[in-house]
């Protein structure tokens, strides 16, 4: 075993190993979700899931990894604690981790088998005489000095700190935690308050030392020297990935080139010259960023919300500037301290060896940013993913935090295929495969969708019962989607007895054919009855992640607010089942639970109607040419095709899914909410953000 | 002597809850399952974070277990099978139990990571919003036996058990009791879906050992509070004295650790909203009531 | 047994349990010791290394509630010797205290209609 630890196996050691094999903890890659929707039952295997890498020993990887994931399954991987093990399942490329120590086919028996193994070799292997490191660029973490009283002064030589004059610390950081320093690109979007974020933390304050020796202007010598390495290299796909050596783009996974510093330093010399202007020309009039009617002459905190007004006139010029939105906030914060210390020199009581304003609180709290009730806080940046328990794995979401209320947010897919279509996939079925493999949440929906364009494309059409029990599986899927989305939502709120529930419902009706569908019906109303008795439920969600109708909504999430949009209304073949589009209000959390609900029901009336079930293959698409477009309502909302058929092979093919406009909600539902609210209604959306082509 | 005793039947018992939880939570009744996962969590490693706070990431498991035993030494298991019978006896267990919040914060301040600190942080809030339904309630109890001796209110139920006497104030302390121990739904700092982990998520190997330990402690040292203050402890009629204090202590912690599992977790908000505004003012209304009926009736 | 009887018990599990602790702690350090390795100490957070510091300045949203907490806390360290005393003294007890958990009482409405009792945000 290559995570074993260091040492041999006496009596004790044998014990301890034997214990362990037969407590296994498995932390998923790329979560509980992909798991069950491939039809895995991970419990019934014996295998305990944890919610976060420490409490794991079992790496349990369902291959192929996703390039977009590889960097994270090492994170992941180098957080346990030894001894620690893989099990990979399905075959593939687990990327930068070790070979793992069992292996099976992505199937029930397959899991069963592999964790046989497992518990062999965590038996017999869980202590070793020779350990290597293991050791990913990733992880790397760099050395650097910080002040004990003040964690935002840090620096990469020792030496006191330019606040308080204690001497800096030694600790060391990821080389990564450099890039949260830069502005992540979504948040150069948002409104100037929640633009100003962690990245205050370092730069402005080490500013503040030369503000308070009456202007010397030793501008931010703390932040250069941590970002002035020799050679930095950096992400050509993403500005905001700088690393001190080369490697690969944590994420993209491109190689890293070597850094024109000058491009990662403008934001600061955009500030520099700013600054230098404050200290020519003072501003005449200063307004709050949140009341515009707030007009005053002199620097100062708004009389309605508190906030550090602004300067008028520099709000217009910087407007126009480059790098406007992005440094604004920065500017804002280090001129108007500026001006504020410049004011209250005057009356400062001067202690000899004393710094003046050491700790005084207006001066630590000066360039924080403020929350909405005008406290100034300092804000965290923590990431929530890709493998957090309560979430979609593979969505990387990074929050803002204001204590315990999400203040930014900044969401995206860290997977998804690279190119829909290239040389292997040029053939109906390969292209088929293409797209299930596409979504592992939702496979028959985009195979459906496959089959439709291209026979489309190719003029044809299939029988009518045929067609009606391609639809009987899309349905059979959309009900075992659900009860995937009802099981994480289990997990997410800690209702464990509907995790237990719908997880086993789903893996059932994954495969089921109609008669076993039909004989679980009973089974499935007991389910929803029970869940709309639960006590504390309607508290725990109404209100949460309401959203207002509108056009961008897909799929429930729509129909929950009271939308009645659904792409299986225009299908005539729906109309003569008799299918009609259900719909909720409110648009909230708990009316996306009640939607979901009903159409589970809905579902399994429209499959024991149809009364067969038949997967979508394509059907006589011969060496025909044509284009072709299809709409099929996927679990998550409606995922619209277009391809171009030659001879028999799609020469280009382009897909909408809903999932780019469940990124786009995530800011909506969670801005300003209590952190555990904003997860509840992000998970409320059921979005899988495996549906995009990069 | 007694010490021992109930220190052992103290270990019996954390064991037991520890079975019964892990019956909630895998749905399977393995009563070799606590032991293995102690001795699979001694062989693992205990990490340390980058840049801890090492005093408090080291303290809190040991405060943890320490306000635990602290707590259990006054509750009364028979007449004399008691650590100590304390003059002071409820107050004391109060005060002991006020350790829980700060080793929580310690544990989760500790390590510098972001999921702890949150999740310290937000049981001070579920703190400010159980502990006057700790203490209220204990008032009215201590109102009937006129004593803060856990012993004496014992005896003071001999005729009538308080869930009859004060059936609010006993709703009232079991619904903080479940706060106190962080028990679903009220797992509000280690929520594993919330903050995979919250304040235990740093914490691995022995280390994290001993945090499990102390939580199945102070689970038992709040059922036997329940037991003694409103189910009359020891008091039935044909057992021995302590098989009745054993059976109900394990039937009220059994029920505490496995009803969370029917309900979603209950949001910080909403706790701290429905304990004052509406738990308070009926603590206080208990209160009162107990003191007329106190008056009036002479039981 | 004398009150100081007592505490010395007390003082004694305490040390008892520190100890235990200890033991367990060798005991788990006999098994082997941690090893260092890249990226292991860095507090996980979902697959990402997180970024430092993450000590500072919380905002905690509850504050209005912890305000009113600090005043019924301290008053309800009156209400024990008042509640051990209560049958002895009768209905004078009864009135002293009601007038007192009114006061307490009229300032949590105070408090509620002043907005105290929400997350401040």
């Amino acid at each position: 075993m290559i995570g074993a630890r260091q040492g041999t196996m006496t009596m004790l050691q044998r014990l301890v190993a034997a214990a362990m094999s037969r407590d296994i903890r498995g932390f998923v890659v790329p979560g509980a979700d992909v798991a069950r929707a491939a039809g895995l039952d991970l419990g019934g295997a014996g295998l305990h899931l944890s919610a976060t890498p420490r409490h794991a020993n079992v790496l349990v990887i369902i291959a192929p990894l996703p390039a977009g994931l590889a960097d994270a399954a090492s994170v992941a991987y180098g957080q346990m604690p030894r001894p620690r093990a893989i099990l990979a399942l399905g075959s593939g490329d687990l990327g930068p981790l070790p070979d793992a120590d069992a292996t099976g086919p992505l199937t029930q028996a397959g899991l069963v088998t592999a964790m046989e193994d497992l518990r062999w070799v965590i038996a017999t292997g869980s202590f070793r005489s020779d350990v290597d490191d293991y050791e990913a660029p990733t992880l790397q973490t760099r050395t650097e000095y910080t002040c004990p009283m003040h964690p935002e002064v840090v620096q990469d030589e020792p030496g006191n700190c330019p606040k308080c004059g204690m001497t800096l610390v030694l600790r060391k950081a990821a080389v990564s935690s450099h890039a949260g320093h830069a502005m992540p690109e979504k948040e150069r979007d948002m409104p100037v308050e929640t633009r100003v974020e962690t990245t205050s933390a370092g730069h402005d304050h080490a500013n503040d030392k030369g503000n308070k020796h009456g202007g010397a202007h030793d501008h931010g010598h703390a932040k250069h020297a941590v970002s002035e390495p020799l050679v930095q290299y950096t992400c050509p796909m993403h500005s905001e990935v700088i690393s001190a050596e080369p490697g690969s783009c944590p994420k993209c996974g491109m190689f890293l080139v070597p850094a024109d510093t000058k491009s990662e330093h403008a934001g600061h010399d955009a500030r520099h010259g700013h600054t230098k202007h404050a200290a020519d020309e003072s501003p005449a009039r200063y307004t709050c960023p949140m009341h515009p009617e707030v007009v005053q002459d002199e620097p100062g905190n708004c009389p309605k919300c508190g906030m550090t007004l602004v300067p008028v006139e520099e709000a217009v010029e910087n407007s126009g500037h480059d790098h406007g939105a992005a440094s604004q906030g920065h500017d804002n914060g280090s001129k108007s301290s500026h001006q504020g210390s410049h004011a209250s020199h005057g009356n400062d009581v001067v202690i000899e060896g004393i710094e003046a304003h050491f700790m005084s609180m207006t001066d630590l709290t000066r360039d924080m940013p403020a929350s909405e009730d005008g406290l100034k806080m300092e804000w965290i940046g923590v990431p929530f993913g890709p493998f957090f328990p309560g979430l979609p794995s593979g969505l990387r979401l990074d929050l803002t935090l204001d204590g315990d209320a999400v203040a930014g947010t900044s969401a995206d897919s860290a997977v998804g295929l690279s190119e829909l279509l290239h040389e292997d996939t040029t053939t109906p079925a390969a292209f088929v495969d293409q797209l299930a493999a596409l979504s592992p949440l939702s496979p028959v929906a985009y195979s459906l969708l496959a089959c439709l364009a291209l026979e489309q494309a190719a003029e044809q059409s299939v029988p009518s019962s045929v067609a009606r029990a391609r639809i009987a599986a899309a349905e059979r899927e959309r009900l075992t989607s659900h009860f995937g989305w009802l099981a994480g939502f289990g997990t997410q709120a800690g209702f464990t007895w509907l995790e237990k529930r719908a997880t086993a419902l789903q893996l059932k009706l994954r495969v089921a054919p109609v008669i076993e569908i039909a004989a679980l019906a009973p089974k499935i109303t007991a389910l929803l009855t029970r869940i709309q008795r639960t006590p504390l439920l309607k508290a725990r969600l109404k209100g949460i992640g309401r959203l207002a109708g509108d056009d961008a909504l897909p799929g429930p999430v729509a129909r929950a607010g009271g939308i009645a949009r659904d792409a299986r209304s225009d299908d005539p073949i729906y109309t003569e089942l008799g299918f009609t589009v259900l719909t909720a209000t409110d648009g909230d959390a708990l009316a996306r639970l009640t939607q979901r609900c009903g159409e589970i029901f809905q579902s399994l009336e429209l499959i024991l109607k149809v009364g067969a079930i038949a997967m979508p293959e394509p059907h006589g698409i011969g060496t025909a040419s044509g284009t072709g477009e299809a709409v099929v309502e996927t679990p998550r909302g409606a995922a619209r095709l277009s391809l171009t058929l030659h001879n028999g092979k799609v020469t280009a093919a382009n897909i909408e899914t809903p999932t780019a406009a469940h990124v786009d909600l995530i800011a909506t539902v969670a801005d300003g909410r209590e952190l555990g609210d904003a997860l509840t209604g992000i998970g409320s959306l059921d979005m899988s953000p495996w549906e995009v082509t990069a | 002597m007694t010490i021992l005793i109930v220190l052992l039947s103290l270990a019996v018992g954390a064991y037991l809850i520890a079975v019964l939880e892990s019956w909630a939570v895998h749905g399977r009744l393995q009563p070799a399952r606590p032991a293995i996962s102690a001795l699979a969590l001694l062989g693992r490693e205990s990490l340390l974070a980058r840049t801890p706070d090492r005093l408090l990431f080291e303290t809190g498991p040991v405060l943890l277990l320490v306000a635990g035993l602290l707590a259990v030494a006054v509750i009364p298991l028979a007449p004399g099978l008691i650590i100590t019978d304390m003059a002071t006896g409820a107050l004391f267990l109060n005060a002991a139990l006020a350790y829980v919040l700060v080793a929580l914060i310690m544990a989760g301040w500790g390590p510098n990571g972001a999921y702890g600190m949150i999740g310290g942080w937000r049981f001070l809030g579920q703190f400010v919003a159980y502990a006057m339904l700790i203490v209220m309630p204990i008032t009215a109890v201590v109102l009937r036996a006129e004593s803060l001796s856990t012993v004496d209110i014992v005896t003071s139920q001999s005729s009538l058990w308080n869930i009859a006497y004060q059936p609010l104030g006993f709703a009232l302390f079991v619904a903080a009791a479940m706060g106190l121990c962080w028990l679903p739904p009220l797992d509000l700092p280690t929520a594993p879906g919330d903050l995979a982990g919250g304040v235990e998520a740093e914490y691995t190997g022995v280390r994290f050992a001993v945090l499990r330990l102390a939580r199945m402690v102070i689970i038992l040292a709040l059922a036997g509070a329940t037991v003694t203050f409103y189910l009359g402890g020891w008091l039935g009629p044909w057992l021995p004295d302590w098989a009745w204090s054993g059976i109900k202590i394990l039937i009220v912690a059994g029920l505490m650790v496995s009803a969370g599992r029917l309900v979603p977790r209950v949001r910080e908000t909403r706790y701290l909203e429905l304990s004052w505004k509406l738990g308070i003012p009926l603590a206080l209304g208990n209160i009162f009531l107990v003191g007329v009926i106190v008056l009036v009736v002479p039981i | 047994m004398s009150a100081l009887a007592q505490y010395a018990i007390l003082f004694g599990l305490t040390v008892g349990a520190v100890g235990f602790v200890l033991c367990v702690y060798a005991l788990a350090r006999v098994i082997g010791r941690t090893r260092v390795e890249p990226g292991k100490d860095v507090p996980a957070t979902a697959g990402s290394l997180s970024r430092d510091p993450v000590w500072v300045r919380y905002h905690v949203k509850y504050y209005g509630y912890a305000l009113l907490f600090l005043a019924f806390d301290m008053e309800m360290a009156f209400m024990y010797p008042w509640a051990v005393v209560y049958r002895e003294e009768g209905l004078v007890a009864l009135l002293d205290m009601g007038v007192f958990l009114a006061i307490l009482f009229l300032g949590l409405l105070y408090g509620w209609s002043q907005g105290a009792l929400r997350r401040q945000e």
